[in-house]
C-alpha cells in the first residue's frame, strides 16, 4: 500500500461531483477520475478511491439495504472488502468496474445473512440541491426514493443489471463484469426495465 | 413517475450526496482501513511474540520435551497462518468473481459450518459424558485437581451442575447456529437458483 494511505484523513473533491450525466454508451471514453482509474496499473491511494467512488459504494449499499443501521454496517464491510481486494486489482478492467463488482458481491453476501426481507423504508440521505428550488427538490427526492424502493424489490439478477446501468456502466462493461453474453444481458435488462417500469407506475 | 427513461433515471440515481455526507463516508472508510491495518499489525506482532517466547523457552530449557513442544507450537502457528491465508484468498476470489461464483463459495462455506456444528453436537455431549464417567470411576476423590475440595459433599454435584449447564449452553448454541445456517443456506440456494433460471431462460 502507498505511504499516502497512512497519511490520516484528507478530504478530496469527488470526481463525480460535477453532477454531469455519464452516457451509458460513452462511459468507456469518459475521462478518468483525477486519482486515476487504475488502468495504468497504478492503484490510487485509498483516500482517493473513497473520494472518487464513495458515492458509488454508498448507492450500491443503499440499493441492497434499506435499514440505516444495517446499511452503515454494509458500507463499512464494502470499504473493508475494497481495501482487502485492492492488492489483487489488475488493470484488465477499470478500477470503477472492479469496485462496483466487489461492492455488489459484498452486498449480496450481506443480504443473504439477514433473516428478514429488506425494508422499504425511509431514505435520510440529503441530496445536493444548489440548483433546485424546494419544490423541485421534493419531486427529485420522491423520484429517487421511489426508484430505490422499486430497485430493492427487483429479483437479484435483474437488480444487479439495473444498478450497473443506472451507475452509467456501458453494456460491454456490464457483460464483462457479470460474465454473460451481450444478448443475454440485453434480455435480462429488458426484463429488469419492464419490472421496474411496472413498479414505478404502481408507485413502487 | 410514468415516463420511463433510463438515462433520466440514471441522473436521478447518481445525484451526489452533500459534502457532509461525503466527509462522513471518508471518515468511515479511513477508520475501516485503519482498523484493518492495525489488525494486520497485531497479527504479525502476536506471531512474532509467540515465536520468540517458544524460542526463549527452548534455549533456556533445552530438553527433548521442550524442543518437541516448541516445534509443535511453531508448526501449529505456521499451519494456522497458512490456513488463514488460504481462507482469505478464497474470500477474495468470492469478492472479485461473478455473483454465481460468490454464491457457490458462500454455499460451500455455510455447508461446511453446518456440518462442523452437527459433528460437534454429536461428539461434544458424548465426550463430556464419557469423560465424566471415566472421572467418576477411575479418579479417587482426593486426586481431583482441587484436592481436599473433592471431600465436600456439595462439590461434585455443583461441579456436575456447572458442567451440565456449560454443555447444555453449547448444545443450544450449536442448535441455534445450525438452524441459522440452514436458513442462510436456503436463501443462498434460492438466489443461486434464480441466477441459473435466469441464465437458462436466456440461453437460446
Amino acid at each position: 500500500m502507498s505511504a499516502r494511505r497512512d497519511a490520516g484523513f484528507i478530504l478530496y473533491l469527488p470526481a463525480e461531483a460535477s453532477g454531469k450525466r455519464v452516457d451509458v454508451q460513452q462511459s468507456a471514453s469518459a475521462p478518468a477520475p483525477p486519482g486515476g482509474d487504475g488502468k495504468n496499473g497504478v492503484v490510487p491511494p485509498f483516500e482517493r478511491i473513497v473520494a472518487d467512488y464513495g458515492p458509488l459504494i454508498s448507492r450500491i449499499a443503499m440499493s441492497y439495504e434499506a435499514d440505516p443501521t444495517l446499511r452503515e454496517d454494509l458500507t463499512q464491510q464494502i470499504f473493508l472488502a475494497v481495501w482487502q481486494a485492492l492488492p489483487s486489482f489488475r488493470a484488465d478492467s477499470s478500477l470503477k468496474t472492479f469496485i462496483a463488482r466487489v461492492a455488489q458481491n459484498r452486498s449480496i453476501s450481506f443480504v443473504t445473512k439477514q433473516v428478514r426481507q429488506p425494508r422499504l423504508a425511509e431514505l435520510p440521505e440529503k441530496l445536493e440541491a444548489d440548483t433546485l428550488n424546494p419544490e423541485e427538490e421534493a419531486i427529485e427526492m420522491n423520484e429517487r426514493e421511489m426508484l430505490l424502493a422499486a430497485t430493492r424489490r427487483l429479483p437479484l439478477p435483474q437488480r444487479e443489471v439495473i444498478i450497473l446501468v443506472l451507475e452509467g456502466f456501458s453494456y460491454a462493461e456490464i457483460a464483462e463484469m457479470l460474465q454473460i453474453a451481450p444478448n443475454a444481458l440485453a434480455l435480462r435488462l429488458s426484463r429488469a426495465k419492464a419490472a421496474l417500469k411496472t413498479m414505478l407506475e404502481q408507485g413502487a | 413517475m410514468t415516463d420511463f427513461d433510463l438515462d433520466r433515471l440514471g441522473d436521478v440515481w447518481r445525484q451526489q450526496p452533500d459534502p457532509a455526507e461525503l466527509a462522513r463516508l471518508q471518515r468511515t472508510a479511513i477508520a475501516v482501513a485503519r482498523r484493518a491495518r492495525l489488525s494486520a499489525i497485531v497479527d504479525i506482532c502476536a506471531a512474532i511474540a509467540v515465536g520468540a517466547v517458544v524460542i526463549f523457552l527452548v534455549v533456556t530449557n533445552p530438553k527433548i520435551q521442550t524442543v518437541a513442544m516448541g516445534t509443535a507450537a511453531i508448526l501449529v502457528l505456521l499451519g494456522s497462518n497458512i490456513r488463514l491465508r488460504k481462507l482469505r484468498q478464497v474470500e477474495l476470489k468470492g469478492l472479485t468473481g461473478t455473483t454465481e461464483e460468490m454464491l457457490d463459495q458462500s454455499i460451500a462455506r455455510v455447508e461446511t459450518t453446518v456440518r462442523h456444528h452437527r459433528f460437534t453436537l454429536l461428539v461434544g455431549p458424548t465426550a463430556f459424558l464419557l469423560s465424566w464417567v471415566f472421572a467418576a470411576v477411575a479418579i479417587p476423590r482426593r486426586d481431583l485437581v482441587l484436592g481436599s475440595l473433592g471431600d465436600l459433599v456439595w462439590f461434585r454435584p455443583a461441579l456436575f451442575g456447572i458442567a451440565v449447564t456449560a454443555v447444555a449452553a453449547l448444545v443450544l448454541y450449536l442448535i441455534v447456529n445450525i438452524r441459522r445456517g440452514r436458513r442462510e443456506l436456503a436463501r443462498l440456494k434460492a438466489m443461486r437458483d434464480s441466477y441459473r433460471q435466469e441464465r437458462e431462460s436466456l440461453t437460446p
